[in-house]
């Protein structure tokens, strides 16, 4: 075993996998069972749930490698950009929904 | 007498017109972008334009090249039939953004990576160059022929040309120009096409929502189900949410930003990284999300159209019935009906159909004759040739490029099924396996060359087999509540994803990585490296001003490449010597076209806070004396 990471990374590394994986699995089956396969907010929250999950790895990865350094350049306003971008297209698709649901239908069945 | 329809009956003036509008346009593109090849003078110049241009002129080529030929008629016949859920495959990028703001592209642009394929060469080892080769080669080729297959159908339909002769001529003029602009060409030509591509679209939703008596009719009479921004969670086989977020949002973005050489070269021609976040920003904000509905919206006002016609007896005022048999042809007929068979303005927004053709394809033919050049010609067939030798191989290049593609048109006109299965079913098995070698080579560097290359295989064999083999989906469909068929487009992203990753740990936990030092700028960890090689230096991060309309004085004392400034704009823009300064004309509009990267000298004194350099350096950067010039310390 030539590259294997410490016994401590690798524990961590693993509850790690396990947690997300479990999540994986729990996360969906929740919103179903609260909402319902049909609900537009179940596919809502499937998306950006799961996305949110991505996004924050990314988050964690780029602060912990030093690629972004908060007073760098201009690193700290392209954080908020990031945070602020992400906010836009949830937020935005939030109101997409309820409008589609308020607003009333002109063309029957 | 009417032409052989597309869905519509054209009367013969009509398809005159059309005709002589299309020919007319194909003929100014090439002449266009001849122009702009005379800022092409070497290999660099040809393939990446020398990383000098401004973030908003790469974000306007980048809108042509990401909108193709087969987007206006995918996407209409999509929204005509779930809604506004078509645009979710432009809108589900920004989980992706971090890992490219941050990591993916400051690695490429200071590593000063030519192609995918060579990162993987320096990160990795050569075997895993080739295999990238092999993947990223069928990831553009399949593009080049599905989208001159798409062009082709379309003629063939209005014209009555057969696609095997049309595509053919079509593929000849879209060759000539890349062939001897190269990039800067394709750069300038894709920014016209952007615009061309807005106005044509813009015009045929304007015509559709006139057509339907405003917004809020369009609005009232688009079902719910149309209405929403997300399709159900599974119900469709072949467009579910689950899918889509697996399939789509993650692999497919990432390929897309990741992976396309065509877009790589966008931002390898732009002048800085922070010029880079911008257009990428804009790119991800403003671009895809207008483009979801440029070349949908026609799918939606369709869905209004035929609901509003069947409410109100059968028939719109002022509108012949509209019927759509056959959702392929959703935006050709509600275009042609709702411009009321005005054939000025259908030629004109065909046209720009042609130039969505035009404008993906350029840029395909130039990223695949840079992978063939950098990746097969310089490496493996003449490694010490001059600039020269390397630009003419470049060109014939671009033509073989070209002509594999009008191939490829063969393949698919024998193919069954529609755009959107065809489209998806073929890129959701090649790209799995690459995107996630790319993603685990970058950001974690415990990954090892025999990983990188036994995993790409793998995976890339496993994934292919699953189209015979569907029933080795349903577990990993059935762990994150996805749909259960056969079908699995997008699941079989995942599933690739997930076989290639995994094979890649394991291997890589039982093999040797490189040395750090060896992979010095090419994952995220080690960064500050990758910049201090790209500068020949240490970086100097303090913020400075623009200075803006400095005078030019031509020195040929100075050494090339080197610019002496007072002390004062060194102070403005908070330089020091060695430190590298972007140098540009001041005519904004320019866009950089006229600017090169320079390194600061001994400050100096001299009148009026002039810009000392050599005629050699200004020349190098088609710097005019006459001209004034803005500079920009980039680190």
């Amino acid at each position: 075993m030539k590259n294997v990471p410490s016994a401590r990374s690798l524990a961590i590394g693993s509850i790690i996998t396990v947690v997300l994986l479990a999540f994986i699995y729990l996360y969906p089956r929740i919103i179903i069972a609260w909402l319902g396969e049909a609900n537009p907010w179940t596919s809502y929250l499937y998306h950006y749930g799961f996305g949110l999950v991505f996004f924050l790895m990314g988050i964690y990865l780029i602060l912990r490698s030093g690629a972004c350094r908060f007073g760098r350049g201009h690193d700290s306003f392209w954080f908020g950009v990031l945070i602020a971008g992400f906010v836009f297209f949830a937020a935005m698709h939030a109101i997409w929904i309820v409008a589609a649901q308020r607003i009333p239908y002109l063309g029957g069945q | 007498m009417a032409a052989p329809s597309f869905g519509i009956e054209l009367s013969f003036t009509a398809t005159v017109v059309i005709a002589l509008i299309v020919v007319g346009y194909f003929f100014l593109i090439p002449a266009f972008g001849t122009y702009f090849s005379r800022f092409s003078r070497d290999i660099n110049d040809f393939f990446f334009s020398g990383q000098r241009f401004a973030w908003w002129l790469a974000a306007a080529s980048m809108v042509a090249t990401g909108i193709g030929s087969y987007s206006y008629l995918k996407y209409s016949e999509q929204g005509f039939r779930t809604g506004m859920s078509s645009a979710m495959t432009y809108t589900n990028d920004w989980f992706i953004v971090p890992f490219f703001m941050f990591g993916w592209l400051p690695i490429i642009y200071f590593a000063r990576v030519r192609s995918i394929p060579e990162y993987f060469e320096r990160r990795f080892n050569r075997t895993a160059r080739y295999i990238a080769v092999c993947i990223i080669m069928a990831y553009m080729f399949f593009y080049i022929g599905y989208n001159l297959f798409t062009i082709g159908v379309a003629l063939e339909g209005m014209f009555g040309l057969p696609v095997l002769y049309s595509v053919p001529v079509v593929a000849m003029f879209l060759g000539a120009y890349v062939t001897f602009g190269g990039q800067t060409a394709v750069i300038f030509t894709d920014l016209f096409q952007g615009i061309m591509l807005y106005v044509a679209g813009g015009i045929a939703i304007l015509a559709g929502i006139y057509a339907l008596g405003g917004f809020a009719e369009w609005w009232s009479f688009l079902p719910e189900s149309h209405r929403l921004p997300f399709v159900h969670l599974t119900e469709n086989e072949k467009f579910n949410t689950s899918g889509l977020f697996w399939g789509e949002a993650l692999a497919g973005s990432i390929a897309f930003t990741f992976m396309n050489q065509g877009f790589i070269m966008r931002y390898l021609a732009i002048k800085s990284v922070h010029e880079g976040r911008k257009a990428s920003l804009f790119n991800v904000l403003i671009t895809l999300p207008l483009s979801a509905v440029i070349v949908g919206a026609v799918g939606w006002i369709a869905k209004a159209l035929i609901v509003k016609q069947a409410s109100s007896g059968g028939v719109l005022e002022g509108l012949d019935p509209i019927h759509i048999e056959n959702t392929f042809h959703t935006f050709i007929i509600v275009t042609w009906e709702t411009l009321q068979h005005n054939s000025w303005l259908f030629g004109f927004v065909i046209a720009a159909l042609t130039a969505a053709l035009m404008s993906t394809i350029d840029t395909l033919i130039n990223a695949c004759a840079a992978i063939g050049i950098y990746d097969i010609y310089k490496p493996l067939i003449k490694p010490d040739a001059d600039d020269r030798h390397y630009l003419k191989a470049a060109r014939w290049a671009s033509v073989i490029t070209t002509v594999i593609g009008v191939l490829l048109v063969i393949w698919f006109a024998n193919q069954q099924g529609s755009l959107m299965q065809i489209h998806y079913k073929g890129v959701m098995v090649i790209i799995p396996s690459i995107v996630t070698t790319i993603f685990l080579g970058a950001f974690w560097k415990r990954f090892t060359a025999p990983a990188a290359c036994i995993s790409m295989l793998v995976g890339s064999v496993l994934t292919i087999i699953t189209n015979w083999t569907p029933n080795w989906i349903d577990p990993l469909s059935w762990f994150v509540s996805g749909p259960h068929n056969d079908v699995y487009i997008y699941m079989r992203a995942l599933f690739g994803m997930v076989v290639t990753g995994v094979v890649g740990v394991v291997i890589s936990f039982l093999t040797q990585p490189r040395k750090t030092a060896e992979i010095q700028g090419l994952t995220i960890d080690t960064l500050d490296a990758g910049m201090a090689i790209y500068k020949g230096g240490e970086p100097n991060h303090e913020l400075g001003e623009k200075v803006r309309r400095l005078p030019l004085k031509i020195d040929d004392s100075i050494e090339e490449g080197i610019i002496r400034l007072t002390p004062k704009v060194m102070d403005l823009l908070k330089a020091r010597e060695g430190d590298l300064v972007y140098v540009e004309d001041s005519r904004w509009f320019l866009g950089g076209l006229r600017s090169d990267h320079l390194k600061a000298g001994t400050p100096c004194d001299g009148p009026d806070n002039a810009v000392l350099m050599s005629g050699k350096t200004a020349d190098n950067g088609y710097l005019l004396e006459r001209r004034t010039v803005t500079l920009e310390k980039i680190f």
